[in-house]
């Protein structure tokens, strides 16, 4: 089976396994501990390579440290 | 026929040949998606679709397009398959009239049979989940009913809220969650983040063909979702008590997903391609942690496609974004004879009204904007004659091209307020909204020259039910 060095969407090194498929050996379903990106290594390279990711949907690091809050968390009332 | 699950409306489209079985084995992606993104693509009664094969997979059960067709979401509301849109919605408006309609408890939901409780959970082993469109952030639940209590009000069951909002799987017992500002639940979470509290939430999947119907619906703050089900079924909607949270879940659901949305906590979630048929994210969202799965044995996983329109999810919030946004004008405004708020969970609305006096059809306008739909979501408006049926677009541009002085009729306020998802919003959240009046002048409005209309013929009525039946006829032979 192909293994993924890096998150094809934000090019991190630290990728995690969530699961693996019912039938042994068909495919995993692989995330990124950075940006969250989840995907299944079965699906096709423009989802699950970095080097086919879409220019459109890449994230850098400052993407998600700089991504708005919704709902922003509202200031804690004093009891 | 009030269906009382997933499985026995699946039954029930089955018989009326509205599902469709695809027994090959295929990808979960991008066949999947792909193949309910077509459903919307090949015309009228699209069935839905049922995947039992799919790669990798050894007992996946998927369900997709359950509410996309018109026919599909008349069998829904237990109507005939062929009932016209437009007679859909007054049925619908018709039937909420019935509201409240109280609820009933059972104690032998089936999703009682299977339980993961704590460590144990895992939603990879009890979910087949896949990816929607290319550029999504990963795996979702979208067609999920979310119940939430206000944390100032647990035992009120009117302000219990259910409610549809997109949730990223984003580990086997996390979820990041989307709870948009104007939405019931974004009121619960503000409440219980004040007091630096979790909000408990029940998440329930593959749920009965009215709660779908009603979970998207935009209802006030203290209406209970289930009372309106009742209504619109014309039964009372079978509840049950889920074990963890305690709070009311649909009793035919296939899952009930429970836990807490942790306080005060933001994480990355999305991008997800949106009903706006753009995507939106990826923004710092709330956090579910799930503390505890029940399900049925062998459960259906349903999911809807959306992107760009039109796809389920339009079938499935359309009359239900209709029908507030009718009793709401009509309250004030009994002058209102229909409106077709179809396109884009309306953003963009048609109106059809009689005119008390001159501006009348403006005012109109200017209230389906401030409506609580309307904060939300209405950024266009066209007001039409009483004459002109709101869901014929043809009959609305000719009322468009015959009526409207573009510099008088033509309304824009800027900066008013709408959803973030909106994608012509600039800010996100901020929006100018418009509105077109293509109605008649009357006194003291004396514009134009609008003395002569033509009318239908008086015998016209009559001859388009007799071409009906000649037609129902000829296609029965
Ligand atoms: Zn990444």
């Amino acid at each position: 089976m192909t293994t993924h060095a890096a998150c094809p969407r934000c090019a991190f090194d630290a990728v995690r396994t969530l699961a693996a498929s019912p039938v042994a050996g068909v495919w995993l379903v692989r995330q990124c501990e950075r940006c969250l990106y989840t995907w299944r290594t079965t699906e096709p390279v423009r989802r699950t390579t970095r080097e086919a990711y879409p220019e459109e949907f890449r994230m850098t690091p400052a993407d998600i440290e700089n991504a708005i809050e919704v709902p922003t968390v509202p200031p804690l009332r004093q009891p | 026929m009030a269906y009382d699950d997933l499985r026995s409306f699946l039954a029930a489209l089955d018989a009326e040949g509205q599902l469709l079985r695809v027994s090959d084995e295929v990808l979960p992606e991008p066949d999947l998606a792909a193949a309910a993104n077509a459903a919307g693509r090949i015309g009228e009664g699209a069935p839905a679709l049922y995947f039992d094969n799919v790669k990798g997979f050894t007992d996946a059960r998927i369900a997709l397009n359950v509410h996309g067709s018109w026919t599909n979401h008349a069998l829904a509301l237990g109507l005939p398959k062929h009932t016209p849109v437009k007679e859909q919605v007054e049925i619908f408006a018709s039937r909420w009239d019935d509201f409240p309609i109280a609820p009933e408890r059972r104690e032998d939901a089936p999703w009682r049979e299977n339980t993961q409780a704590g460590g144990d959970v895992d939603l990879f082993s009890v979910l087949p989940l896949f990816r929607l469109n290319d550029g999504d952030g990963g795996f979702y639940l979208d067609k999920a009913a979310v119940v939430s209590r206000d944390p100032e009000a647990p035992d009120d069951f009117g302000k219990q809220n259910v409610g549809t909002y997109r949730i990223q799987v984003i580990g086997p017992d996390r979820l990041a969650f989307q709870p948009v500002p104007v939405h019931d639940v974004a009121l619960h979470l503000h409440k219980a983040e004040e007091k630096g509290e979790d909000l408990p939430v029940a998440i329930t999947l593959g749920n009965d063909p009215v709660m779908a119907i009603v979970s998207g619906m935009p209802m006030a703050y203290d209406q209970s979702e289930y009372e309106m089900a009742g209504a619109l079924r014309g039964a009372p909607a079978p509840i049950a008590t889920s074990p963890l949270t305690g709070f009311d879940v649909p009793w035919g659901s296939e899952v009930v997903i429970e836990g807490v949305i942790e306080s005060r906590k933001r994480q990355i979630e999305g991008p997800f391609g949106e009903f706006t048929g753009h995507y939106s994210g990826g923004r710092r969202m709330p956090v579910i942690r799930v503390d505890r799965l029940s399900y049925r044995t062998n459960p259906v996983f349903e999911s809807l496609y959306l992107g760009k329109p039109w796809t389920e999810v339009d079938y499935l919030v359309g009359p239900n974004t209709c029908v507030p946004l009718l009793k709401q004008l009509r309250a004030e405004f009994p002058e209102v004879q229909a409106v077709n708020a179809m396109y884009t969970h309306g953003m963009l609305v048609i109106i059809s009204t009689a005119k008390r006096f001159g501006g009348f059809a403006k005012a109109v306008g200017m209230r389906a904007m401030t409506t609580r739909h309307g904060l939300g979501y209405v950024s266009q408006v066209i007001v039409v004659d009483e004459d002109v049926d709101p869901f014929d677009l043809p009959q609305v541009m000719w009322a468009m091209s015959a009526k409207v002085d573009p510099r008088e009729d033509v309304v824009v306020v800027p900066n008013l307020s709408v959803v973030e998802l909106a994608p012509a919003a600039q800010p996100a959240g901020i929006t100018s909204k418009m509105i077109i009046d293509a109605t008649t002048p009357v006194a003291p409005d004396v514009r134009g020259n609008f003395s002569t209309p033509a009318k239908d013929l008086p015998e016209t009525r009559e001859w388009a039910a007799r071409l009906q039946q000649l037609r129902t006829a000829a296609s029965a032979r």
